[in-house]
């Protein structure tokens, strides 16, 4: 599977997982902007979300 | 939020994949390797179709052993996807991609939609990509990330306990570490 890319990500996300303060950032998946993405409401229009703040914020995680 | 959505992923028929941009990494963080790192994820869930094997043997003859381009990793992850149930792909930091590679991966992400409508795209970053996002998905969900109060208290709370040097804290000086910072945090937080 490497002949298809060298990078693993799935690396990186058991460190983010490993380290991350639980709980934190839960209050997005609440809101109603999250519910409607997730939802697949508005098809192809709506398929993406995009998060964007500071650096530190935690977008990634808190830890 | 990609391990919230694996919880729900194996009740709900859902895969998901995951790339993390990294400002250290970003000369290898190309739109041919972040594709192919999506594509390999979801290809371990669905299996390697006949394009990707198909591709590997073609491949084989090629200088350096590889001859792959971005549009057919493209087609390969559109194929896969549209064998999977629902797909989410989750990209954080697009902000620390190499400017020069940013047009193509968002590109990518079109095309797959415009193939798969159920796909979810959750993407990340800071706000000067914004319009980079929105010129390829103009109908993009937007939304602003800042401390909430509760999250910051919740985590002081959690680094206090792990203190290095209890002796020195009281229950005052606690007190006033919370304050002093969650006021630092009013102007930023909604």
């Amino acid at each position: 599977m490497r002949w298809l890319s060298p990078l693993e990500p799935g690396k990186r996300h058991q460190g983010v997982r490993t380290d991350r303060f639980a709980g934190v950032g839960d209050w997005l998946l609440e809101t109603e902007v999250f519910r409607e993405w997730k939802g697949n409401q508005g098809g192809a229009d709506k398929a993406v979300m995009f998060c964007y703040g500071n650096p530190g914020v935690g977008k990634t995680y808190l830890r | 939020m990609i391990d919230k959505l694996c919880d729900q992923a194996k009740k709900d028929d859902i895969v998901v994949a995951c790339l993390y941009y990294d400002f250290l990494a970003r000369q290898e963080q190309t739109a041919i390797n972040v594709i192919g790192a999506i594509l390999k994820q979801l290809a371990g869930r669905a299996g390697i179709s006949k394009d990707v094997r198909d591709a590997f043997q073609d491949g084989k003859g090629d200088v350096g052993g590889r001859g792959l381009r971005l549009a057919d990793l493209t087609r390969m992850l559109r194929t896969t996807i549209a064998s999977l149930p629902q797909v989410f792909i989750c990209i954080d930091a697009l902000d620390e991609c190499l400017p020069k590679h940013l047009p193509e991966v968002l590109g990518s992400l079109r095309d797959i939609i415009r193939e798969s409508p159920t796909t979810r795209i959750f993407l990340t970053g800071r706000s000067h990509v914004t319009e980079d996002i929105q010129r390829y998905f103009p109908m993009a969900a937007v939304t602003h990330i800042s401390p909430k109060p509760d999250d910051i208290r919740n985590y002081l709370d959690m680094r206090l306990e792990r203190d290095t040097k209890p002796q020195a804290m009281n229950g005052r000086l606690r007190a006033d570490i919370v304050r002093i910072i969650l006021e630092g945090l009013s102007d930023t937080c909604v």
